[in-house]
């Protein structure tokens, strides 16, 4: 039996480079054979303060097909308990609320942030990419992936380009990257703006399922400084069309007012969005440490700017030992759609969501990682915590809402392991 | 300014990485030691130099060494002399790649990186295959196990000279 | 601010690809090519990273990996 085991991983791996070779058209397959896959590792544990966790174990394969040729899979695996934000804002009563399936409900306690429990999900994920030389100067690389949930499903493909000037200490490199989504919500797409009705009730639906395409683009140049410098500036720029509404999410409808919750409509968002970015990133070598460096500056037509600032240093302890402290500094400016709770009688705006995630916040990580080598096989660990902290007590806050928490900060704690063998 | 520096570098580029035989020249001498005794370049008259500069740190270069071992061994009686220019800045490192790599050719070490200025390396790693006359026939910027085959050709051409 | 962005993006390209001074000799790449040097030394961890922050915020990607390293090949 074990023999039988054996010999099947074996053929499986042979049957695997075969394959490729084949779809590729390389000859050279005993060659091929001879370069062993590589293996990295990885599992993440992460945990926010009362709301959702996640671990999600991940495995890449490469292997060297001669000359500079690579092929590249990625397995990933996210299982995801716990509950999340569904928009509403917290009152002086208990609220109860129906299940996105229509056919349960659940109470949340007065002065309680609404969190929706039925948040419980398993995403697989797979990717492949295959790098090659295009000519003397020129580097080639196209992907595809795919990921699946039980209520999203995701494809896509990209292509990229690196041309090598100046002996090599100038790279201009080009990206593009499409991706097609189908949503298939749990009790099936709301209707913008309805009014949320008791389980059990003929729910507001307007379809079971919807779409959503991605176009990215990503120009880029790295430079070598000098000798122990190498720098990157990247443009960005990205849109997409179609379904970007979260299926999930609500928002209170509140009285003029007393500020006492009247209703609660599903959330609706424009069908586009025009992304920009410009990143830049050095990495400077010490004598045995190294800085780690970056800036990205994002906007788009949302109305969303943000910055995000990123400074790691790897503190070389010698014998491939190394601890790596990690700072990041997130600030993001809200969407101009994005509404703390809508007016009773007001008139309703053409888009609106109450989305924790396009308000305006500020979050800061600190991280530490450690690394070494077991068996000479390169091996970490690194904890980070997040905090995301916004507007608790936004000025258009009404009446019993002035003494509620309407951004309850967000905390997290991330543990991983990496392990390449 | 910005264009034609660009264009110069391009089609230096493009030059210096072709395989093909181009003006020919002299290989520039250096001296290095052989035992106790000190001998020059110039003075490995009569035999066919496959000169090649590698470092530790270079990926491709771990490959071509089999290769290199190879070919020494094959073509040594013909007159096949190999010499690896080392231009690791820490010699450990080169060291401890020779353990794990080890090499059956002549190794000069270069810390400072004289020698690959005098042959204005193009990228790593470089080879140059220098005929009997002293003079570089070829130049290989890079190293493609799919392209061994064309180079072991070019060695036995300048071998029969 | 988005002009004044845009304006010094360009100038740093037009920087870079101009100084073609900036730079080091091939065999000087010693430090650079080192695994730690690469602009994205851990791909795994950068990508749950970017991972976690695409889902708890409203921005996402802009970095790409080409150049740098040991210049080989």
């Amino acid at each position: 039996m074990q023999l039988k085991k054996k010999h099947k991983k074996k053929a499986i791996r042979g049957a695997l480079t075969t394959a490729s070779c084949t779809l590729l058209g390389l000859s050279n397959v005993a060659q091929a054979e001879n370069a062993p896959w590589q293996f990295d590792a990885g599992v993440l544990y992460y945990s926010e303060t009362d709301r959702v966790q996640a671990i999600e174990p991940v495995v890449t394969g490469k292997k060297d097909f001669g000359d500079d040729r690579w092929l590249n899979l990625k397995l990933v695996v996210d299982l995801l308990t716990g509950a999340s934000p569904n928009g509403a804002t917290p009152t002086n009563t208990p609220q109860t609320f129906t299940r996105p399936s229509g056919k349960g409900s659940y109470t949340i306690d007065a002065n309680e942030t609404p969190l929706d429990d039925t948040f419980r999900d398993t995403r697989v994920a797979v990717s492949g990419s295959w790098d090659q030389p295009l000519g003397d100067q020129l580097k080639g690389s196209f992907g595809a992936n795919f990921s699946t949930e039980h209520d999203f499903l995701s494809l896509g493909a990209s292509a990229s380009l690196a041309y090598d000037m100046n002996k090599r200490n100038t790279t201009l490199s080009a990206g593009v990257s499409f991706e097609s989504d189908t949503i298939k919500p749990e009790g099936g797409v709301p209707t913008p703006f309805a009014s949320m009705v008791p389980a059990g009730s003929a729910q507001p639906r307007d379809a079971s399922d919807d779409t959503r395409t991605l176009v990215d683009l990503l120009f880029g140049v790295t430079q070598v400084i000098n000798r122990n410098m190498v720098m990157q500036v990247n443009y960005g720029i990205s849109t997409s069309s179609g379904y970007h509404t979260d299926p999930y999410k609500i928002l209170s409808v509140v009285d003029g007012s007393t500020g006492a919750t009247t209703d609660y409509v599903y959330e609706h968002r424009p069908d586009s969005r025009n992304k920009q970015s410009l990143y830049w990133q050095m990495k400077y070598h010490l004598t045995e440490d190294i800085i780690d460096l970056s800036y990205r500056y994002l906007w788009d037509d949302w109305g969303v700017t943000s910055h995000t600032l990123d400074a790691t240093y790897r503190w070389d302890l010698g014998g491939a030992k190394y601890l790596e402290p990690h700072v990041r500094y997130y600030q993001q400016s809200a969407a101009d759609f994005y509404r703390v709770f809508l007016i009773d009688g007001a008139p309703l705006p053409a888009e609106a969501s109450a989305d924790y995630r396009l308000a305006e916040f500020t979050g800061i990580t600190l991280g530490l990682k450690y690394g070494t080598q077991i068996k000479g096989h390169d091996t970490s660990v690194r904890l980070e915590y997040l905090s995301q902290t916004g507007d608790s007590s936004p000025s258009e806050a009404i009446g019993v809402l002035q003494d509620q928490d309407l951004y309850p900060d967000l905390k997290a704690l991330m543990l991983q392991f990496r392990y390449t063998f | 300014m910005k264009i034609s520096q660009g264009m110069r570098a391009l089609l230096a580029v493009a030059f210096f990485c072709s395989s093909a035989s181009h003006a020919v020249e002299t290989a520039p001498s250096f001296s290095f030691s052989d035992g106790s005794a000190t001998v020059a370049l110039k003075d490995l008259k009569d035999q066919v130099v496959y000169l090649d500069f590698w470092a530790s740190w270079c990926g491709p270069c771990r490959k071509s060494m089999p290769w290199m071992n190879k070919m020494q061994e094959k073509y040594k009686d013909q007159g096949l002399v190999i010499i690896g220019v080392n231009v690791d800045s820490d010699r450990k490192a080169a060291e401890d790649f020779l353990k794990a790599v080890p090499a059956n050719f002549k190794v000069v070490y270069d810390p400072e990186g004289k020698i690959a200025a005098q042959y204005k390396l193009m990228g790593m790693p470089n080879s140059f295959l220098i005929a009997r006359d002293g003079t570089m026939q070829k130049r290989h910027v890079g190293f493609k196990e799919g392209l061994e085959d064309e180079y072991e050709t070019e060695i036995r051409q300048l071998l029969k000279q | 601010m988005r002009s004044f962005m845009t304006a010094a993006l360009l100038s740093c390209v037009a920087l870079l690809t101009g100084c073609a001074n900036l730079g080091v000799e091939p065999w000087e790449r010693d430090l650079l090519a080192k695994p730690a040097m690469a602009l994205n030394p851990d791909p795994i961890q950068s990508a749950y990273d970017d991972h976690i922050y695409f889902s708890k915020e409203a921005s996402s990607g802009g970095r790409s990996f080409a150049g740098g390293g040991c210049g080989c090949n």
